[in-house]
């Protein structure tokens, strides 16, 4: 019973205790305040580096008559529908879009201004994708990205704006109505990402050409077929990734197919989950069997390009994330060995101050453990007082820090986060429960084993030492 | 002696220690506190000090057995001895026939925390602690918290009568430090005897105070000494205080050199 009396009342009696208090509650107030905001940075980068990519990107590289499970035998190159159809027919999936996927180089001002300028001011490589409005709106963040907002204006505030969105989203690949005689008949429509309008000064309604070259069946290069054509900007798009904005190029999968005059018509399929989070390995696993066994694709990890999940497309950015994190957390748990440190030393100086209170408390019978507890104890609660209430600031500071950096702006007139260079209108941050309770778990342990040299130190007093002097 | 038997006869812990009854002694009853062969030597650089010699002493149930003698003699060396707080090189001590250096030094902490009670020169209390609290500190140590929190009030009020009885009714939520030296030593005796302990060891009690004080301090001791038929064992430089007392040690450079017994008065 003493080592609880006696460490609470040291504690309440010696203010020099609560300096080590202090120092927990600082580390964990900002290890979970610093986390949170990380984390909610993170997942909102993770958000951004999804853009418009699908939770599954099917791509079959191995395509021949395909055996249905009601025994029609058909071509699975042309049956694109088959295999959609096979899909969606998981409990998983809500729905499958086929894809058309070309490459190209888009010559904003015509083919002409590229010859006589240098190259990487006039042509870009863009990715030419064709998709079927309807069935890629219920699939991927297509739709989405035609009614977003434009992001925040650069500060010279110049182009951003001159490509407005589609006029019409249900139809968004519809000729755009002109007013006074057409001269000549209009391109085949395309919508351009933000960024690549951005960077060229794209207005909607602008004539634009894209070269590129197609192979035939027999896969040599097919020179019958146009090189080029001529195209017309009907809208924008923004995914939120960048480059995404300014590489793809939506047409209409028909028109694109017949732009490359291309007799399969497809190359990829999309697939949206219910809960990709929580589905992905298993439904990915047990999708590409089921499309193996009825011959769409290969083996499941014969090729790990012809099924892949969106984050394999953004392997490496996602993997630099996590490490980032990982790394952010190892750095700040310093600041936990600093605190625990202060501990170390305040405590030590106590044992020294508190020599002959460990003699008398030997003297009426306390045991050298029960010595060592009771200094344990004084660490025990400096942690766990502290990092309590260092984890409610924490989590409650994460919950409002857009507030909080708001009234810090207007308040001294200084802005410390900058809205209009990172992609979001707000400070993201994300408390997660469990990353708090490691915090607050680590801060308590590494406290006690700091506390234990001390406290060990205490129990090893010789009484009769301790008391022989006043 | 296997650590399976009853190591010393106390009432079960669960039950307060009971005053023994003051009618006498039977012979058959074991001393409270012997030493045989008591040597004790300290490392002092490379030499080696012996500072006891070999101490053979007794304390009778009951009795006020005064220790003096020059000072550097060893008087309070063989009081650490014998008050389980130092270990000797060489001899035993027993306490209530118990060979207490042979015990797990958590045996020894409850011998030492039930069966023997400390008055020192310098009081000795925690600064922290209110008067009452200190006085009750034996008892905190004992118990556990469960059980301590059951029968706090008991001992609290067993402190609380004490502190009364020592003229300290309006001091007992002051501190240490807010106490004077005879009001603290007061505090230290009603601890020392919180628990009812048989024998009571005290170095030179008085030593700090001046004559006054000392006289009133040492009359509550002896009074208590008295009413609770407890052995105490007094080191002490004062010929008056130890003519009080019904046998007096003399010791020199580390020996009991002579015993002044006398017959026990009844
Ligand atoms: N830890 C130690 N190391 C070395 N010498 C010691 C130690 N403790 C005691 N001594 C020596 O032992 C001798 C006896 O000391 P002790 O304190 O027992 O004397 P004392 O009889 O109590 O004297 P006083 O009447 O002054 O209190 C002294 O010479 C002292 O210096
Ligand atoms: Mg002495």
């Amino acid at each position: 019973m003493f080592r609880t009396f006696l460490s609470l009342r040291y504690l309440r009696a010696r203010k020099t205790n609560w300096i080590g208090m202090a120092g927990i509650f600082v580390a964990v107030a900002a290890l979970v305040l610093i986390l949170s905001i990380m984390a909610g940075f993170l997942a909102e980068h993770r958000r951004t580096l999804r853009g418009n990519l699908a939770d599954f990107v099917i791509q079959p590289r191995y395509t021949q008559s395909v055996r249905l499970p009601n025994g029609d035998l058909i071509d699975a190159d042309h049956d694109v529908g088959a295999m959609i159809d096979l899909i969606e027919s998981h409990p998983k999936v809500v729905s499958a879009a086929p894809q058309l996927q070309w490459y190209g180089l888009f010559v904003p001002d015509g083919a002409k201004s590229a010859m006589e300028r240098p190259m990487q001011d006039a042509i870009q490589l863009v990715e030419l994708i064709g998709v079927d409005v309807e069935a890629e709106t219920g699939t991927s963040d297509f739709a989405e990205s035609l009614t977003r907002e434009y992001s925040p204006k650069p500060p010279d505030g110049r182009i951003y704006s001159s490509v407005e969105r589609v006029d019409d989203a249900e139809d968004p690949f519809a000729p755009l109505e002109r007013s006074g005689r057409r001269t000549s008949r209009p391109g085949r429509p395309i919508i351009v990402g933000e960024q690549l309008a951005y960077l060229w000064s794209l207005r909607k309604g602008q004539e634009v050409s894209i070269i590129t070259a197609t192979f035939d069946d027999g896969g040599s290069l097919n020179e019958d077929a146009p090189a080029n054509s001529r195209f017309e900007i009907v809208g924008s798009f923004r995914s939120k990734d960048n480059e995404m904005d300014q590489r793809r190029v939506y047409m209409d999968r028909a028109e694109l197919r017949d732009f490359l005059q291309d007799s399969r018509g497809w190359s990829a399929v999309i697939v949206k989950l219910e809960d990709y989070e929580r589905d992905k390995l298993q439904v990915r696993e047990e999708l590409w069997t089921q499309l193996n066994e009825a011959g769409f694709l290969g083996a499941p990890g014969d090729n790990p390009n012809e099924f892949r999940t969106w984050e394999d497309f953004r392997a490496t950015l996602l993997a630099a994330i996590e490490n980032e994190k990982s790394l952010m957390g190892i750095m700040l748990s310093l600041v936990l060995v600093v605190a625990g440190f202060t501990v170390f030393a305040l405590l030590s100086m106590m044992v020294t101050e508190k020599r002959r209170d460990i003699g008398i408390l030997t003297a009426l019978g306390a045991t050298s453990w029960g010595v060592m507890v009771l200094f344990l104890l004084i660490g025990l609660w400096e942690a766990v007082i502290g990092s309590a209430l260092g984890a409610a600031v924490g989590v409650l500071g994460a919950m409002k820090i857009d507030a909080i950096e708001r009234w810090l702006s207007s308040t001294f007139g200084f802005q410390i986060f900058n809205r209009d260079i990172y992609l979001f209108d707000h400070i993201p941050s994300e408390v997660m429960p469990i990353e708090v309770a490691k915090i607050v778990l680590g801060a308590v342990v590494s406290t006690l084993i700091f506390a234990a040299i001390p406290a060990w130190r205490a129990s090893r007093l010789d009484p009769v030492d301790a008391l022989r002097h006043e | 002696m296997s650590s399976e038997e009853p190591l010393f006869t106390t009432p079960d812990p669960s039950e307060p220690p009971r005053v023994p009854s003051t009618s006498g002694n039977a012979g058959g009853v074991s001393s409270p506190l012997t030493s045989s062969g008591i040597r004790r030597s300290f490392e002092v650089g490379e030499r080696r000090l012996e500072v006891l010699h070999g101490v053979d002493m007794e304390l009778r149930p009951g009795e006020r057995l005064a220790l003096m003698g020059t000072s550097g003699a060893g008087k309070t060396t063989l009081l650490n001895i014998l008050g389980l707080l130092d270990r000797p090189t060489e001899g035993k001590v027993h306490v209530e026939g118990v060979d207490a250096w042979s015990l797990s030094p958590a045996k020894r902490a409850e011998l030492r925390n039930r069966r023997i009670g400390f008055v020192f020169q310098f009081y000795h209390l925690l600064p922290e602690l209110t008067a009452l609290e200190n006085a009750i500190l034996p008892a905190m140590i004992l118990f556990k918290g469960s059980e301590f929190r059951r029968r706090r009030e008991e001992f609290e009020g067993k402190a609380h009568d004490m502190l009364v009885r020592f003229g300290l009714s309006t001091r007992l939520g002051h501190r240490p430090g807010q106490l004077s030296g005879g009001e603290q030593q007061r505090v230290a005796i009603a601890r020392a005897l919180l628990l009812d302990p048989p024998i009571l060891i005290a170095d030179e009690p008085t030593g700090n105070l001046d004559r006054g004080t000392g006289e009133k301090v040492l009359e509550i001791l002896l009074d208590e000494q008295k009413e609770r038929d407890v052995s105490l064992l007094l080191v002490t430089h004062d010929e008056r205080l130890a003519k009080r007392c019904e046998r007096v040690l003399f010791m020199e450079d580390g020996l009991i050199q002579a015993d002044s017994s006398a017959p026990m008065p009844t």
